[in-house]
């Protein structure tokens, strides 16, 4: 019992679980961006940076409720200039590779919780997958 | 936080930029149409597009939708074929005011605008699929 616990409230698995949040609502970010590539006057939104800075610093400091605690959040982005007439600042080749990497990003945490439930499988059955 | 129902405010962008091509469409195939229902040459018809609050995805997430269509009041070119059923006295026809050139590049935009957003849908559904396969 003692070891599922642990496992389960261990700083890397929670921060992994946050990290698959904020990458979801990232890519919600990304998908109302190039849904409005082509609407006058469109900021894009992005993950706050503010967010990200504060999940970086209590990730490393191993404060694992105060990562549970982080809430993601987005900001609108008004300081990439626009490059068009009309006002819109989404550059649609720059969304596809934040895209890209962000679904790269994410299978990359759930290959860590995998690898987090596939140990206690391997101490539970006594044998490797 | 669901990955999957981003793919709402996709869904919106598709059909607004496959109303566009839908419009573009019209457009050339009335580029020769001297006389539509109202009697005038055809003028072409163009989109708007405005963003639309998601609320259920969380603050500023933005769908899409097609506001408004509207007639472009520019005037058409006038050429003189008396042959024409539709020439005026003198033999001018007024032709509607559909450039093919303005219509090319609207389609291309539209559509590569449509590719942009299923590559969104193909992602979120990896990303689900991901999800979907931990622990095992």
């Amino acid at each position: 019992m003692e070891l599922v616990a642990s496992l389960f409230a261990s700083d890397n698995y929670t921060a992994v679980k946050k990290m698959m949040d904020v990458s979801a609502m990232r890519h919600a970010a990304i998908a109302s961006n190039l849904a409005n590539v082509s609407t006058p006057g469109y900021k894009r939104v992005d993950l706050s940076k503010t967010f990200e800075d504060e999940l970086k610093s209590r990730i490393g400091a191993r404060d694992t409720d105060a990562v549970v605690a982080a809430q993601p959040r987005t900001e609108t982005d008004s300081l990439t200039p626009a490059t068009r007439a009309d006002g819109n600042n989404v550059q649609i080749d720059r969304e596809l590779l934040d895209m890209s990497k962000n679904t790269m990003n994410f299978d990359a945490l759930t290959n860590f919780a995998s690898g987090s439930l596939k140990q206690l499988k391997m101490a539970i059955t006594g044998r490797p997958q | 936080m669901n990955v999957l129902s981003a793919t709402a405010i996709t869904a919106s962008a598709l059909e607004a930029e496959k109303m566009r091509v839908d419009i573009t469409s019209q457009n050339i195939a009335n580029a020769h149409t001297t006389q539509g229902l109202d009697g005038k040459p055809y003028q072409r018809r163009v989109v708007a597009f405005e963003s639309v609050l998601n609320q259920e995805m969380g603050q500023n997430m933005q769908g899409v939708r097609i506001s408004d269509i509207k007639q472009d009041q520019s005037p058409g070119e006038v050429i003189y074929n008396p042959e024409h059923p539709h020439a005026d006295e003198e033999g001018n026809v007024q032709m509607p005011n559909v450039n093919i050139a303005y219509e090319m590049v609207d389609m291309v935009t539209a559509s590569r605008s449509y590719e942009a957003n299923l590559a969104v849908v193909r992602n979120a559904r990896q990303m689900a699929n991901q999800a979907l396969s931990i622990g095992r």
